[in-house]
């Protein structure tokens, strides 16, 4: 049975502008984010979402973890609707959203995971050891009991991971989760991402970097302006070359990039 | 019901480990709650003995009147920081999609945030009886039962300045609307009989009037709950409507702020 499942769904912000808006500029209007999207995703599936900024990735993982409700169409996580049924749906989701400082800052990372558990209600007997865990498998073990107040973006970006992981989620969202991390970090990530997946997780990731696509993604659906562009497995040693040829050719975006390497290239 | 217990002890934690790391907040809350005890000491003292509002000497009179209407409002506050503090940071989303309900999330919150609030009034109360002498004669079940009606009411008081927050990112209209307008119409430093017929008419549709009222009778005077019956069913109404609307309210705001994606607007 597919774990998370969108159906022709449609998502719209709306801007309104101020009351005085004469003293400003601020303009009215909306934002299709979303038009009716429509994909599955199954157990043990990484499924890597790519497209272009204000394509709706971060929309569509808002979407499943309940912090934003469809206007039109249903998502469902594991049979539950993210309307009627948004209790169960957190039950099973767990999201690392891009924003770094989603933290208290002045408890330490241990006691941010600490609270976290106790609202996702992670048994009290099991909560230590899968802190360790977590705080292991994202590299934090040693800062584990300094405040975040004091961490670095990267840091902040590992605990979130941590956060995610710590109530062990059949679905689990990942925006951007290797932005600010170092090679390393990224390469254990990777692995553990891996290893979730081998253990039936569902795991939705959005990014920009196609070699991460390349390395843990099982399939890609690739959006722009909210519409679905292409939904297709990544093949076993596909490289990240061919996933960004793939990319500008489907969107029809101009790579500057290759562009530059060339130039580059030819100075050297 | 143990998972509830469990989730109270994370935020009661998580509130104390954050208030007691801020050192200097904790030293300032002190000092200035002794020097507003202070001023008011002076102040009825400057006043003279002859003026006993309701029968009651003065500086008890103001003890009771301020430090009720502090918690109120600081009450209130505390409920607007929470929520204003969770969305800058970026908390609130990331709350929200825990495997706590966002109304029992609120509550437990809500339960850490006025026992803070109401530690705040016991010393305030306290440090009048204990070292400005003020007189206290109470009448513990009436206490009691003014007390659990108070929190009532600022339990729905905060819950309505977090759901002004999340829906127009402007709680701080209550608040500001406690600390103008309310003060003086609620019988904080003067008894509402003084004030022009009108206003008096206006100040008994303030559920805050009667918190003050009943707490002034039931600690100070030593009456009993069946003395001070209109004031608690008063309280009691005011509580059963406005705790009810106040989660409708909450529930609602959260529910067109994850339709309008703005969770996470301040």
């Amino acid at each position: 049975m597919d774990r998370v499942v969108f159906e022709s769904v449609r998502k719209v912000f709306r801007h309104r502008p101020a009351l005085f808006n004469w003293l400003g500029r601020e303009r009215g209007g909306e934002t299709v984010a979303l038009r009716d999207l429509s994909f599955s995703a199954a157990a043990g599936e990484v499924l890597v979402l790519l497209g272009p900024n204000g394509s709706g990735k971060t929309t569509a993982l808002k979407l499943i973890s309940t912090m934003l409700l469809p206007d039109s169409g249903s998502v469902r996580v594991t049979g539950f609707d993210t309307r009627r049924g948004a209790g169960q749906v957190r039950r099973q989701v767990g999201i690392a959203v891009a924003s770094e400082r989603s933290f208290f800052p002045r408890l330490s990372a241990r006691e941010n995971l600490e609270f976290f558990a106790a609202l996702d209600e992670v048994p009290r007997r099991e909560r230590a050891e899968r802190i360790d865990q977590v705080l292991d498998d994202t590299g934090l073990a040693e800062q584990a009991d300094m405040l975040v107040m004091k961490f670095s973006s990267g840091m902040y970006q590992r605990l979130g991971i941590a956060r995610a992981l710590v109530k062990r989620p059949c679905v689990l969202l990942l925006d951007e989760p290797t932005r600010s991390l170092d090679a390393a970090t990224t390469a254990h990530f990777w692995t553990t991402i891996r290893t979730l997946a081998r253990q039936q997780a569902t795991i939705l990731l959005a990014t920009h970097n196609f070699a991460e696509a390349a390395a843990v993604g099982d399939r890609l659906l690739l959006l722009q302006r909210g519409e679905l562009l292409a939904d297709r497995s990544i093949r076993s040693g596909e490289s990240m070359e061919e996933l960004r040829s793939f990319y500008f050719h489907t969107t029809g975006e101009v790579d500057e990039a290759a562009g530059m390497a060339h130039r580059v290239g030819r100075v050297r | 019901m143990n998972s509830a217990l469990d989730k109270l002890y994370a935020i009661l934690r998580r509130d104390l480990l954050t208030s007691i790391r801020h050192r200097s907040g904790f030293v300032l809350t002190f000092a200035g709650l002794l020097a507003e005890l202070a001023a008011f000491y002076f102040l009825a003292r400057a006043i003279g003995p002859s003026f006993r509002p309701n029968g009651i000497e003065y500086f008890p009179f103001l003890l009771v009147g301020t430090g009720l209407y502090t918690f109120f409002v600081m009450s209130t506050q505390a409920f607007l920081d929470t929520v204003q503090e969770a969305q800058r940071t970026g908390t609130m989303e990331v709350l929200m999609t825990t495997s706590t309900a966002p109304a029992e999330l609120v509550i437990l919150s809500s339960i850490s945030t006025l026992a803070g609030n109401l530690v705040n009034l016991v010393i305030y109360l306290a440090a009048g009886a204990a070292i400005f002498r003020a007189s206290v004669h109470a009448n513990l079940l009436a206490c009691l039962v003014v007390l659990v009606l108070s929190l009532a009411l600022a339990l729905a008081l905060g819950i309505t300045a977090a759901a002004l927050q999340v829906t127009f990112q402007k709680g701080s209209a209550l608040v500001w609307l406690l600390g103008s307008g309310l003060w003086f119409l609620s019988g904080t430093m003067f008894p509402i009989q003084s004030l022009p017929r009108s206003l008096e008419l206006l100040a008994r549709a303030i559920p805050l009037t009667y918190a003050i009222e009943a707490t002034r009778m039931a600690l100070l005077q030593g009456q009993s709950v069946t003395s001070i019956a209109s004031s608690l069913l008063a309280l009691l109404g005011f509580s059963l409507v406005l705790l009810p609307l106040a989660l409708w309210g909450l529930s609602y705001s959260l529910h067109r702020a994850r339709q309008n994606g703005t969770l996470s607007f301040y």
